[in-house]
């Protein structure tokens, strides 16, 4: 026997995410629950706002949850529905792209993330039927070759759609759906915003969300998370300034410009 | 009858026909500077120093099939163990002993395949200077360990001349004095192989022409770093030809 080798770059043919086999009763309800993470396009890229609330029915497990994941220097997740399913797929995601950059010597194109992100979805299937497990990612990204940030949102059965402006997902959503509309049509597309006025109106829509889910957190004590994606890679609004600004919005006093520090991050594509 | 006659005749013809296809590969060399480890070598057309894992790097000479049927067992191996376990259980020590040594050992003494052309270096950053390793491993599955420098070259002997002149080095030193050295033991490493290439062509042994000079003439530089503090998980950097010159 010789060397044994995959020379396809399909990181499932090594190795596949942690899928229990359960044979529980099926609840074939795709509901998701537990969040509100939301996706906008602004003037250099796509900002993600997420709550950090993670529950279990009307259980609050944990108040410091992290849902924005980068997968790579150009690649963010939003999670919502099952935190450990989601957690473990991003993990998957993030080193199959390492795995594909390093043994093919090129990265993976933004078409062959999202099939990968549908091909997770696809193998998921079987847990969201069972009432367990389901997840909806939000996948931004900047876009090399159109030269512009993308957002997708996905079904839990793998289909994909690209929006134009903006996403949201989680149980916190439905609420603030409209008024996204309301934004665009009131002050001007999120595509014309800089940063911190996109993070504004971003942080007052994750407000109105939790106002009207008991899921999604508030402001009270823990600041919620946002990251960028742009051109020079990803970006993260300091969680300190973010605190500042939102006890100042506790007040009823709204802040035209946050001036919250944006801090490169690595995200850790492999450099081949 | 397939005698241990024939076993030693056949190992032997597969080392011989190995040895007479590394002969003319270019010597790789590794160094252990203050903030990393550096492998340098030689490339005439094809990328040669590749990325395998976090904090493992790779270069080799040999056959290009076998130098990527390398690479790519330890890719496999390091991404399935780091996704499984964790990153912090690839380790140099495994991916070489465990999965890549005995593999080469059963293919080498296989009579019926084509044996592996390759003689490789593999380097990996520990979290402090005194971790850093580098494993030599050969096409037959006979693998060695070392720190502050590791060579690999067509011969012994080349070898041999190569390792002379890093012994002579005793302090650790930066990026760019560890080019520096890497390069003369390059330049020991080819003027090994033009000595010995003119052993019955006294023309051209003592035209006083470096080595290294001409070697150039049809081959660039090519090297990686390991560095250990960058925030990163991925430590690996091809470095540019601006900073080789």
């Amino acid at each position: 026997m010789s060397l044994q080798f995959n020379a396809t770059g399909d990181f499932s043919r090594l190795v596949s995410p942690l899928t229990p086999e359960i044979k529980a009763p099926v609840n074939a309800s795709f509901d998701t629950h537990g969040t509100t993470v939301i996706a906008v396009k602004y003037r250099d890229g796509v900002l993600n706002v997420a709550d950090r609330r993670a529950t279990a029915g009307m259980s609050i497990m944990y108040d410091k949850s992290e849902k924005i994941l980068p997968l790579d220097d150009h690649t963010l997740v939003s999670i919502s529905g099952s935190f450990a399913k989601a957690i473990e797929i991003a993990r998957y995601l993030r080193h199959s792209f390492k795995y594909y950059t390093r043994s093919q010597l090129q990265p993976m194109s933004l078409e062959g993330k999202l099939a990968e992100m549908t091909k997770a979805l696809v193998q998921n299937i079987p847990m969201a039927l069972q009432g367990i497990g389901t997840f909806v990612p939000v996948l931004s990204a900047w876009d090399e070759q159109a030269g512009e940030g993308k957002i997708y949102f996905f079904d839990p059965m793998g289909a994909r759609f690209e929006s134009s402006d903006f996403g949201a997902a989680g149980s916190g959503s439905a609420p603030i759906r409209g008024s996204f509309d309301y934004i665009t049509r009131t002050k001007g597309p999120f595509a014309e915003m800089d940063l911190q006025t996109a993070l504004r109106e971003c942080l007052i829509l994750l407000d109105i969300a939790a106002d009207n889910d008991a899921a999604t957190g508030g402001y009270a004590k823990i600041a919620p998370s946002a990251k960028a994606v742009t051109k020079d890679g990803i970006l993260n609004l300091n969680e300190g300034e973010l605190q500042r600004v939102l006890d100042e919005m506790q007040t009823g006093n709204t802040p035209q410009s946050l001036n919250v520090r944006a801090e490169r991050v690595e995200a850790d594509a492999p450099s081949n | 009858m397939y005698s241990p006659y024939d076993f030693n005749q056949s190992i032997a013809h597969r080392a011989e026909y190995v040895e007479e296809r590394l002969k003319s590969g270019m010597p790789v060399v590794a160094i252990a500077y203050d903030e990393g480890v550096l492998l340098l070598t030689l490339k005439k057309t094809q990328r040669k120093v590749f990325e395998i894992y976090d904090q493992l790097m790779y270069c080799a000479l040999g056959n290009q099939a076998d130098v990527e049927a390398v690479r790519l067992a330890s890719i496999d191996f390091c991404h399935a163990e780091g996704f499984s376990r964790s990153p912090d259980d690839v380790s140099i020590q495994r991916l070489v002993g465990f999965t890549l040594s005995p593999p080469l050992k059963r293919a080498f003494g296989d009579p019926m395949t084509s044996p592996n052309v390759l003689r490789a270096i593999f380097a990996e950053i520990g979290k402090k200077p005194e971790n850093d390793q580098f494993f030599v491993l050969n096409y037959d599955g006979e693998f060695s360990t070392h720190s502050n420098f590791a060579v690999a070259g067509g011969t012994e002997g080349a070898e041999d001349s190569m390792s002379e002149l890093l012994k002579g080095f005793t302090s650790t030193p930066d990026l760019s004095n560890a080019i520096a050295r890497a390069k003369d033991a390059i330049r020991a490493g080819l003027a090994y192989r033009k000595g010995s290439d003119d052993e019955d062509d006294d023309d051209r042994s003592n035209d006083g022409n470096d080595p290294l000079t001409e070697a150039l003439e049809n081959a660039t530089f090519e090297a990686a770093i390991l560095e250990r503090n960058t925030p990163r998980e991925s430590k690996f950097r091809l470095l540019k030809s601006e900073e080789l010159n």
